[in-house]
């Protein structure tokens, strides 16, 4: 009750990239994803936890990661994603994306 | 293509999928859960503030499973299992759904799809649309003037009732024929025939009966049919002296001959005239009439042969009408088109035959289509058909109306599951659809059944239609469109029903359903009103079928004058074996004295034509009989062998009956009835009057008087009968009748050995009892009898059915009520009254809507009774009873449930 549709990120799809970015550093479990988007980014993005996993099923279903079961750092059964070739591939297509997108914001905005 | 192939990878372990995923979401919860616990949070505290972050774990696991599937497939396998689910707990509403569905759909699809092989399907030849009946009509002849003239100075076949009260007939002269056929611009080909009736034919050394067709040259090119086996009937065959040649049915070709090749080329008799088969016809092929299937194609000019060179006058007499015709449109030839070029061209030759004064009542040509072949059928048949047409479309809107009271009763029960999963965070569209799919389920599951009904249905119907009538050709099959259209309504009727109610038990605003579960609403309302209208309808087919029993009943209970059981029926013609006065009168004599003389056979007679078909079967002495010089009218002659009266159990009254006295050479005598002798002879003995036939020389002895008996038909009054002897007036085909001690056919073999015995060469045929010859005479009467009860039986029941939904939720809705009412102190006996005068409500009103409508409805089926009127009191008042009694049974249970609510624990619920 009272519930209300929450949007996950600012960007649509943006989501996708950043597990991408991350999983292009090493390989990880879904908490540990998230766990480290929060870190690095301060706590300044606010991601509705559940929305990982259909993102992580996404990326897989595209073939740009893949899942296979493994133990996290203290020892607990997990799926542990990798990026895959093709999920490099894509991070480079995203970010050149991202970065263009950003940049035209940037300019509408006059900060630079 | 990669993602295809790990989709259908995803799909095939789609289990262990949703495993994985589950489990990787329960260690994400508990990792943040132990994370939030060290920054100093309470455990509860902590698992609760990682769900809220988490948000809907349903949900996402659906997302996430989406991602995979495309979501319609993946709910809608849930939705299926969830209505198996759902169907299999609720087995007594699903089983009463499902029921009467299929019966709604499956009594209409038969009867639609016998009707339409009845009134509407084509010949089976190639473009029937271009085929065209040639009729005529002509004002009626006028009794009642006696200069009155007709240039029809004879018919031979039938005249029925066409527009503007005239006469309609399908006969022409044969001169006509040909002013058709020759040079005609707007036919490719017109074509003649006459139905040659049965015929003695012998195949191989055995005789049989076989239904025949004489066909002009034109026949068979005119109706594009090709042969099975080798050639059919051409020009060449059909003119005097041409050599006789026969063409057979695909069925006698298979039944004499083990098939249409072993045929071609072998010798038959028919009626002792030898003729050689030169082909046989396609296998779907029955002739241009479809109520009787022909075994037997002669030439039109063999009849010379087989019927003797008298019927030679035939071809020349052109006042004398007696062959049908048809023709086939050239291309782009319109009917309408026809009629105007060749009515005048009629008109020129018929005016042409006429003398005097029938010229002012000339005959006029009447085309009609042709594709559907001869209407004799559709004539009689069509008005029954569109009864139970309308009364099976009553019964479909009756299922409809119990599918959405059912419905509807179970979505209200419902509501708060409804609620509840809303609540739990389901999507509306979701909930919706999920009702939907279970509606539809319903539907379709009724469908299936059906089916089965239908095909099991059109079984039943023809086997009722087409009892007591030999070569029944209508072989009606399931009609797929009829089919597709009834399942649709059904489907369409689950659809909205099943709609409307789940749309409102989604409202966004679920707290009042689930603060308080039975809340009802505007839709209880509907539900009434569907009850009422299920009980009006049913009300309507109550009474139809209340009349058409007792139209049965009547038939039955009317007095016949002759016995009805154990009377064995059949007939020979030792003519067309050869057999010729006078010799002809001892063969059936002496047949007749070794039949009586068979054990179990009590007596043994014959006639001219069976007692039930006497009058408007053979030639019979009609037209005017003279007592002295007094003319008697509307008598009816019956020529019957020795022992007649005793054999059918005729009381006689005065004098003797026909016995072996009376042979040719002995002088006329007759029996007459009483109501004759009263008429004609008042106050005096008849015995030793005389009276004459019509074309008679001859002045016939009164030797008896019988009783009063009613011949030739159940439905009229017995008329003026006058036994004669049948040996005294050079007999054809006689009918036999044995009066036997138990089952008549029991003596069928028997019979046919010693009619073996006597000559071979004579076959035995129509073969029956009497009762089943009384029967035939009736078997419309007694068709609609069985239906209607069928169909008002199925009616009452899914009446019971909707009116049993109806109350069963309005004692689920007022549970609180009842509880409440039966803690101040109500008895068990009132809210038992409480639920049943509900019901009896229900039933009073839908009687109200349903009198009126049954007294307006059933005037329609006057011309289909006997012996009652459509608002006859009796069956009205019979009807309501049977319904106010079916309706508190259906109310009878769900009063008791009522009344066995136990106050504390319905107090306790909500």
């Amino acid at each position: 009750m009272g519930r209300k549709p929450q949007k996950n990120d600012s960007l649509p799809g943006s989501l996708d990239m950043l597990i991408l970015r991350t999983l292009s550093r090493r390989d990880l479990h879904g908490y540990g994803i998230l766990q480290f988007l929060q870190q690095s980014s301060n706590n300044e993005l606010l991601i509705e936890e559940g929305s990982l996993y259909p993102a992580l099923q996404r990326l897989e279903l595209n073939g740009w990661i893949d899942g296979a079961w493994g133990l996290t750092p203290n020892n607990r059964r997990a799926r542990i994603y990798k990026i895959t070739a093709a999920g490099r591939k894509q991070l480079v297509v995203e970010t050149r994306q991202y970065t263009k997108l950003t940049l035209a914001i940037a300019r509408v905005m006059g900060t630079e | 293509m990669t993602r295809l192939w790990r989709r259908l990878k995803y799909w095939s372990n789609s289990a262990r999928r949703d495993e994985t995923l589950r489990e990787e979401m329960e260690l994400h919860l508990a990792q943040k859960a132990a994370e939030l616990q060290s920054e100093g949070m309470t455990a509860e505290c902590a698992h609760a503030e990682a769900r809220r972050r988490f948000g809907i774990v349903a949900r996402k696991s659906e997302e996430a499973r989406e991602i995979w599937m495309t979501r319609f497939f993946s709910e809608l396998s849930q939705d299926l299992r969830y209505g198996f689910r759902t169907i299999a707990v609720n087995k007594a509403f699903s089983a009463m759904a499902v029921l009467s569905l299929a019966l709604g759909i499956g009594a209409n699809t038969a009867i639609y799809s016998l009707m339409e092989s009845i009134l509407m399907r084509s010949l089976p030849v190639a473009d029937p649309e271009s085929l065209v009946v040639l009729n005529w009509s002509s004002r009626p002849p006028q009794n009642s003037n006696k200069d009155w003239v007709h240039v029809v100075h004879g018919v031979q076949g039938v005249l029925w009732p066409g527009s503007k009260g005239n006469l309609v007939s399908g006969m022409f002269p044969y001169r006509a024929f040909q002013t058709m056929r020759d040079g005609n611009p707007v036919f490719s080909t017109v074509f003649g025939y006459f139905n040659g009736q049965s015929r003695t034919v012998v195949f191989r050394g055995q005789a049989t009966s076989a239904a025949t067709v004489y066909v002009t040259g034109e026949y068979f090119r005119g109706l594009s049919v090709a042969p099975a086996a080798g050639r059919l009937i051409d020009p060449g065959d059909d003119r005097p002296g041409a050599a006789p040649v026969a063409v057979l049915s695909f069925a006698a070709s298979q039944n004499r001959f083990g098939g249409p090749a072993n045929a071609v080329g072998q010798s038959i008799l028919v009626d002792n005239v030898p003729f050689t088969v030169i082909g046989v016809a396609p296998p779907e092929f029955f002739g241009v009439d479809p109520q009787t299937a022909a075994g037997l194609y002669l030439p039109l000019h063999t009849n010379l042969l087989v019927d003797g060179p008298r019927t030679a006058r035939m071809y020349s007499d052109e006042n004398f009408y007696w062959i049908e015709m048809m023709g086939r449109l050239h291309p782009g030839i319109s009917m309408a088109q026809a009629q105007t070029v060749l009515a005048p061209r009629f008109h020129r030759w018929v005016d042409s035959t006429a003398t005097g004064a029938e010229r002012a009542n000339l005959p006029a040509l009447l085309l009609n289509p042709g594709a559907a072949g001869l209407g004799s059928l559709r004539r009689e048949y069509s008005k029954p058909l569109y009864v139970l047409l309308a009364m099976v479309g009553l019964i479909l809107a009756i299922t409809c109306a119990n599918i959405a009271n059912l419905l509807l009763a179970r979505a209200a029960a419902r509501r708060r599951e409804m609620a509840v999963r809303l609540s739990l965070g389901a999507g509306r569209f979701r909930v919706v659809r999920q009702l939907l799919t279970e509606s539809l389920m319903l539907s379709s599951l009724g469908g299936v059944v059906g089916i089965l009904f239908a095909v099991w249905g059109i079984r039943w119907l023809t086997f009722l239609f087409s009892k007591g009538q030999q070569n029944f050709t209508l072989h009606a099959d399931l009609n797929w469109k009829v089919l597709a259209a009834t399942a649709a309504l059904s489907l369409l009727c689950g659809l909205i029903f099943g709609l409307a109610p789940a749309l409102q038990a989604t409202r966004p605003d679920v707290m009042p359903a689930l603060k308080n579960g039975r809340a009802g609403g505007p839709r209880r309302r509907v539900q009434h009103a569907l009850a009422v209208a299920q009980i009006a309808g049913s009300f309507l087919i109550l009474v139809a079928a209340g009349l058409f029993v007792q139209t049965l009943n009547n038939l039955h209970s009317v007095q016949l004058g002759y016995a009805r059981e154990n009377i064995l029926l059949f007939s020979l013609n030792a003519h067309q074996a050869g057999h010729r006065p006078p010799e002809i009168a001892t063969f059936y004599t002496d047949l007749r004295k070794r039949l009586e003389s068979v054990p179990g056979v009590l007596s043994a007679t014959f006639s001219r034509s069976s007692i039930v078909t006497a009058g408007h079967a053979g030639p019979a002495f009609r037209g005017t009989m003279k007592a002295g010089t007094v003319t008697i009218g509307g008598a009816r002659s019956l020529a019957t062998g020795s022992r007649y009266l005793t054999t059918m159990q005729i009381p006689i009254l005065a004098g003797r009956e026909i016995d072996d006295r009376d042979q040719a050479g002995a002088p006329p005598v007759a029996i007459i009835s009483e109501r004759l002798a009263q008429t004609y002879f008042p106050n005096e003995n008849p015995l030793g009057r005389r009276i004459a036939l019509p074309e008679e020389k001859r002045e016939l002895e009164i030797v008896g008087v019988s009783a009063n008996l009613r011949n030739g038909g159940l439905k009229q009054e017995s008329p003026l009968t006058v036994f004669v002897a049948v040996t005294q007036f050079s007999p054809e085909r006689v009918t036999y009748a044995l009066r036997t001690a138990g089952d008549p056919l029991r003596f069928v073999p028997t019979v046919q050995q010693i009619v073996r015995e006597a000559d071979s060469r004579i076959p035995v045929t129509n073969v029956l009892t009497q009762a089943a010859e009384i029967d035939r005479t009736i078997n419309r009467e007694l068709t609609f009898a069985k239906l209607c009860s069928g169909f008002a039986v199925l009616a009452l029941l899914i009446a019971c059915v909707g009116l049993y939904g109806t109350m069963s939720y309005t004692v689920a809705r007022q549970f609180s009520e009842i509880g409440i009412r039966m803690a101040l102190g109500a008895h068990r006996a009132a809210v038992m009254w409480m639920v049943l005068r509900h019901v009896l409500l229900l039933a009073g009103i839908g009687l109200a809507i349903g009198v009126p409508a049954a007294l307006s409805a059933s005037r329609l089926l006057k011309s289909l009774l006997f012996g009652t009127q459509p608002n006859n009191p009796t069956v009205l008042s019979l009807a309501t009873l049977i319904l106010l009694g079916a309706a508190i049974l259906a109310g009878y249970l769900p009063a008791r449930r009522a009344s066995q609510i136990d106050p504390l624990v319905a107090l306790r619920q909500d």
